[in-house]
C-alpha cells in the first residue's frame, strides 16, 4: 500500500526516524521492523491530520520558485505571511511541499 | 479528542505504538520492552524539540479496547496481516495447484489473496481490505479462464483434465485437418491455400491458428486469430515465430514483453519516496514544461542556499494539495492535512488557502 512519506520530514517524523536509527544501530531493532514502524507512522499521521485537526490557515507571499515533479508540488515563498485563526506568523522564506491528495484515495 | 498540537502528537504516538505492538510481541519480535523503549526515546526527543509539552497527559488519548486487536475493522491495517514486506513464502508465491482450476465455489480465498503480484500490484490504498483484493484476484482468474474458453471451447490445457471429455479427443484429431469454422469466416482468402500443407499448432498459450500460404517460391505461414496480426508476416520454413499482441518489428521480436522498454522508470518509482505511487504525470494546472526551463536559471543560485538550510532550520510546510491554479502570475492553491514548522513552532492544519505572486 502506498503511503505518503512526506510527514517523516516533520519534527515528529524526524524524532521517530532518529529513534529508530539509534535502535537499529545498536542492534535492538531489526531494519525491517523499523520500516514497518515508519509505514505505520505514515498511516497514523495521515489519519490524525484528517480527523483530529480542524484548523484553517491562509498563506500569502511572493513565489520565488515553483516545481511540479512526480506529482509533488514544491513552492518556495519569500516574505510570507501565514495566518491562523489565533495568530499570524511572518517568515522571510518558507518551503512548501505538497503531495497530490488524490493519490491516496484512488 | 485532542485539539492541541501536542495532543495530536501524543495521539499519533499512542496509535503507532499500539498498532505495531503486535509485530513486536508476536512472530519472534523484540518484545514489549523494546517497544516501550522506542516510545520513551521518541517522546523524549520530541520534548527536547519543544513540540511536546510534558508531562504527558495520556487521559486525553482514547486508548484502543484492551485485548490488543481492534474490534472495528481498520482499513489502514492489512486484512490478514500478510504485509507486503514480509518475506514471501513458497505458499504465497506459488499457490497450490487447485488455483489453476477456477471452478466456482472451490476457490480458496486466502490463496487467491496471495497470488504473486500480477494482480496485487494494482491494488490501491482504498481497496486494502482483503475482500476487495480477493474479488479483484478472483475476477482476474475468472476473466482469464473465461476468455480462454471462449477462444477454444474444445480444448483448454489450463483446465484440469477431466476424463469425461472423451468426446473432445476425436474432435481434436479432426482439427488437424479442418480449421474451426469460426476461424474460416475470418479470412476466406486463405481457404484456397488449405491444400498447401496445413500445419496446425495448438498449445496452452492460445496462439493463432497458422495457415500456410504458397506464395511463389516462398512457403509462408501466417497466423490468423482474433488478434490483429498483419497477414504478410513471412518466415522461413525452418523458423516459425510466434507473435503475441501488437506486431513488433524484427528487432523487438526478441522481446517477450514490449512494456519493458516503455518509458515508465519503474525502479525510480519504487526507490524514491513512495509518496506518489502511480507513474502518470497528472498536472492539475495549466502550467506546462516551462516549469523546468524557468527553473534552470534559478537553480544555480538557489541550490547553494537550499543545500545549506534545507532540512534543518528552514521553515517548512508539509501538506497535500487539492488544487493548484495559476492566472498569469497569480498562483492559488488549496492544501489540506498539513504540518507547518514555522518560527520553531509546529502548527497543524486541516485546510489551507495559498495565494502567491510570482
Amino acid at each position: 500500500m502506498a503511503t505518503f512519506e512526506l510527514y517523516r520530514r516533520s519534527t515528529i517524523g524526524m524524532c521517530l526516524t532518529e529513534t529508530l536509527d539509534e535502535m537499529v544501530q545498536s542492534g535492538t531493532l531489526s531494519p525491517e521492523l523499523a520500516i514497518q514502524v515508519l509505514v505505520q507512522f505514515d498511516k497514523s499521521m495521515t489519519e490524525a491530520l484528517e480527523s483530529q485537526v480542524k484548523t484553517k490557515v491562509s498563506i500569502k507571499g511572493h513565489l520565488h520558485t515553483y516545481r511540479f515533479c512526480d506529482n509533488v508540488w514544491t513552492f518556495i515563498l519569500q516574505d510570507a505571511m501565514l495566518k491562523n485563526d489565533d495568530r499570524q506568523e511572518n517568515v522571510s522564506r518558507v518551503k512548501i511541499v505538497a503531495c497530490d491528495s488524490k493519490l491516496l484515495t484512488q | 479528542m485532542a485539539t492541541t498540537t501536542s495532543g495530536v502528537y501524543i495521539h499519533v504516538i499512542e496509535d503507532v505504538v499500539s498498532k505495531v505492538r503486535e509485530e513486536f510481541i508476536n512472530n519472534g519480535g523484540p518484545g514489549e520492552s523494546v517497544l516501550s523503549e522506542l516510545q520513551g526515546i521518541w517522546e523524549t526527543k520530541m520534548m527536547q524539540a519543544g513540540v511536546l509539552s510534558g508531562p504527558i497527559d495520556r487521559s486525553l488519548v482514547q486508548r484502543p479496547t484492551p485485548g490488543g486487536g481492534p474490534l472495528t475493522h481498520d482499513l489502514n491495517v492489512p486484512y490478514e496481516g500478510t504485509e507486503e514486506y514480509e518475506t514471501p513464502t513458497a505458499e504465497m508465491l506459488f499457490p497450490p495447484t487447485p488455483l489453476q482450476t477456477p471452478l466456482p465455489g472451490t476457490a480458496d480465498n486466502s490463496s487467491l489473496y496471495n497470488i504473486p503480484t500480477g494482480s496485487s500490484d494494482y491494488n490501491t490504498p482504498g481497496t486494502e481490505n482483503g475482500s476487495n483484493a480477493d474479488t479483484e484476484s478472483m475476477l482476474f482468474i475468472a476473466a482469464t479462464a473465461f476468455s480462454m474458453d471462449k477462444l477454444n471451447p474444445r480444448l483448454d490445457v489450463n483446465v484440469a483434465y477431466e476424463p469425461e471429455r472423451g468426446n473432445s479427443n476425436p474432435q481434436f484429431t479432426q482439427d488437424l485437418f479442418v480449421p474451426p469454422s469460426g476461424k474460416r469466416k475470418r479470412d476466406d482468402s486463405s481457404a484456397q491455400y488449405q491444400n498447401g500443407g496445413y500445419i496446425p499448432q495448438q498449445d496452452g498459450a492460445r496462439d493463432a491458428m497458422p495457415k500456410a500460404n504458397l506464395d511463389g517460391n516462398a512457403f509462408c505461414i501466417t497466423f490468423v486469430s482474433d488478434r490483429k496480426v498483419p497477414r504478410d508476416f513471412t518466415c522461413s520454413s525452418s523458423n516459425i515465430p510466434q507473435v503475441d499482441g501488437p506486431m513488433p518489428d524484427a528487432y523487438d521480436e526478441m522481446l517477450s514483453t514490449p512494456n519493458i522498454y516503455s518509458y515508465q522508470g519503474p525502479a525510480e518509482d519504487f526507490n524514491d519516496a513512495r509518496t506518489p505511487a502511480p507513474n502518470e504525470i497528472q498536472t492539475s494546472t495549466p502550467v506546462a514544461v516551462q516549469n523546468d526551463i524557468i527553473e534552470d536559471d534559478d537553480d544555480d543560485e538557489l541550490d547553494d542556499l537550499e543545500s545549506g538550510e534545507d532540512m534543518n532550520t528552514q521553515h517548512l510546510v508539509l501538506a497535500q494539495f487539492d488544487k493548484v491554479t495559476r492566472t498569469k502570475s497569480r498562483w492559488k492553491c488549496n492544501l489540506k492535512n498539513g504540518i507547518m514548522h514555522i518560527n520553531d513552532k509546529d502548527i497543524l492544519f486541516n485546510k489551507a488557502l495559498g495565494e502567491f505572486d510570482f
